[in-house]
């Protein structure tokens, strides 16, 4: 794998999505599961997906279509039942607003932590406090425990870490919306430098305005399958025309 | 290996994580750690030094410390092992890293406590009952009865993700296995039958390390040389069973927690 090359080779995951997933040592011992219930979720059904470095790919769909799955099958989070998902050199995940937050640390210390997670040294992380801390423009409630953030707070926090890592591949999911639009769009400056440096981004949003400004390239997913695959502006007209929302 | 020194930042974080999580503002905070063994102590000398007399040891209080610090880290790393990968859920879910930095963090913030009040307590026995030569082996000991912890507490960790009765049956097994371990008595003041004997010393896994660190710190003597294969082989081996069975379960956790 070259640093920043994704692939996704026929790629299938489904979940069980039972409340209580979790198993009795009744259901071992006795060696079955409890009947009932819904039959389990097809999130990834065969997606097979290549993507070169420096690409900028979004990824859409309606709710439950797989995508947040595509990118935790990439990320490593979640294994596949059948096929391959790899990405090349470091990956730098903003899955979830405050995602590895300790609610009771101040902001400084869950950039330390947030960069340990991502498998930095203290040293790498400290060497670039400042600038995480000048990109977040949160002030002084970098020195506050997270737990008293607004949601734009979070994002701006969790934003700024993730820019900063040194990464080859981004995967971010659905969280830039929460940020005033002031921020969104150094976000998407700041994105845009990282895939000017070769970054290979990709992106989860519901935005269609912003993943026709981000991404080159768009994937359409539908029922945990890929059904478009192509140039950004034909994806989103593929992407309204399915949604039933084309204005044009 | 290479991942785990990539991630020992990360194991730092954990455990100030760990510590700051769970007595975040309370009066005593990380103090917390160090009071409830000592109450406890208090507790079970009351009962068994002083209310009922089971036998009949020199400096009986110290007899019983040692015993019992060993447990409390035993039982105490156990029982917050077991739920620590459901309390990280969100971070589970989110981000990838390695999981066994979570279990790591908890015992270690145990094992921490656990030295430093077994410090005290053996500076206070050395002062009044001497030091023998035999507390060299003390290290050797410790680290065997860490590495045993950790793999049981590894173990109880990702089998608690999959199947929530494990902490329950663990807290349920705890209980009678402390009265059953020589803490506050030998095998010796209970019975004299050899079968009996040989079941209290070396069917119950903790035995021999709560025997063996009492021989080097409260005795002053040398433990038998089968108590100290048995721990550093019981050591070994739960580290390497632990962590095997840990990597094997891991990859559905962020689906279980």
């Amino acid at each position: 794998m070259r640093p920043g090359e994704i692939v996704l080779d026929r790629a299938s995951r489904a979940f069980d999505i039972r409340g209580d997933r979790g198993r009795t040592l009744k259901e071992l011992l006795l060696g079955k599961r409890r009947a009932g219930g819904p039959p389990p979720v097809q999130a990834l059904r065969d997606v097979t997906l290549t993507i070169a470095p420096g690409e900028t790919v979004g990824i859409v769909g309606r709710n439950g279509a797989g995508k947040s799955s595509t990118l935790r099958a990439l990320a490593g989070i979640v294994p596949l039942d059948s096929g391959r998902a790899d990405c090349g050199g470091r990956i730098v995940t903003l899955l979830e607003l405050g995602a590895g937050f300790g609610r009771d640390f101040d902001g400084r210390e869950n950039i330390l932590l947030n960069g340990a997670l991502h498998g930095m040294t203290r040293a790498e992380i400290e060497e670039r406090m400042d600038a995480i801390v000048a990109f977040s423009e949160l002030g002084e409630f970098i020195d506050v425990p997270v737990k008293t953030y607004s949601s734009g707070m979070f994002v701006r926090l969790g934003f700024a870490i993730a820019a900063h890592i040194p990464a080859d591949v981004m995967l971010i999911d659905e969280v830039l919306a929460v940020g005033d639009e002031a921020f969104q769009r150094k976000c998407e400056v700041r994105i845009a430098e990282r895939v000017g440096e070769g970054a290979t981004l990709v992106l989860v949003s519901h935005d269609a305005a912003l993943v026709e400004r981000t991404c080159e390239r768009v994937v359409v997913l539908d029922g945990g399958a890929a059904v478009f695959d192509g140039p950004a502006a034909d994806g989103m007209a593929h992407y309204h025309e399915m949604m039933g929302t084309v204005t044009a | 290996m290479r991942e785990a020194l990539r991630y020992r930042f990360l194991f730092e974080q954990m455990v100030r994580r760990e510590l700051r999580r769970k007595y975040q503002g309370s009066a005593l905070g990380v103090a917390w750690y160090v009071v409830n063994p000592l109450v406890l102590m208090g507790a079970y000398y009351l009962m068994f030094g002083v209310v009922f007399k089971v036998a009949q040891h020199e400096d009986y209080p110290l007899f019983l410390m040692v015993g019992l610090v060993v447990w409390i880290f035993f039982s105490q790393a156990l029982l917050s092992a077991a739920p620590a990968l459901l309390d990280q859920g969100s971070l589970i879910r989110k981000a990838r890293f390695p999981r066994e930095t979570i279990p790591a963090a908890v015992v270690t913030v145990q094992a921490v406590t656990f030295v430093t009040v077994l410090a005290v307590v053996a500076v206070v026995t050395f002062a009044l009952r001497g030091v023998g030569l035999s507390v060299v082996l003390l290290p050797v000991l410790l680290v065997a009865l860490f590495a045993f912890v950790l793999g049981l507490s590894l173990l109880a960790s990702v089998l608690h993700a999959y199947f929530r009765d494990v902490a329950p049956i663990l807290a349920a097994v705890l209980l009678p296995w402390f009265f059953l371990s020589p803490i506050f008595f030998t095998p010796d003041d209970i019975t004299h039958r050899a079968a009996a004997r040989a079941v209290l010393e070396w069917v119950n896994p903790i035995a021999p390390f709560i025997t063996s660190v009492r021989d080097v710190i409260w005795g002053g003597v040398w433990p038998s040389g089968a108590a100290v294969l048995y721990v550093i082989a019981a050591g070994a081996l739960a580290l390497v069973g632990g962590a095997t069975l840990f990597r094997r379960m891991q990859a559905e956790l962020a689906v279980v927690v």
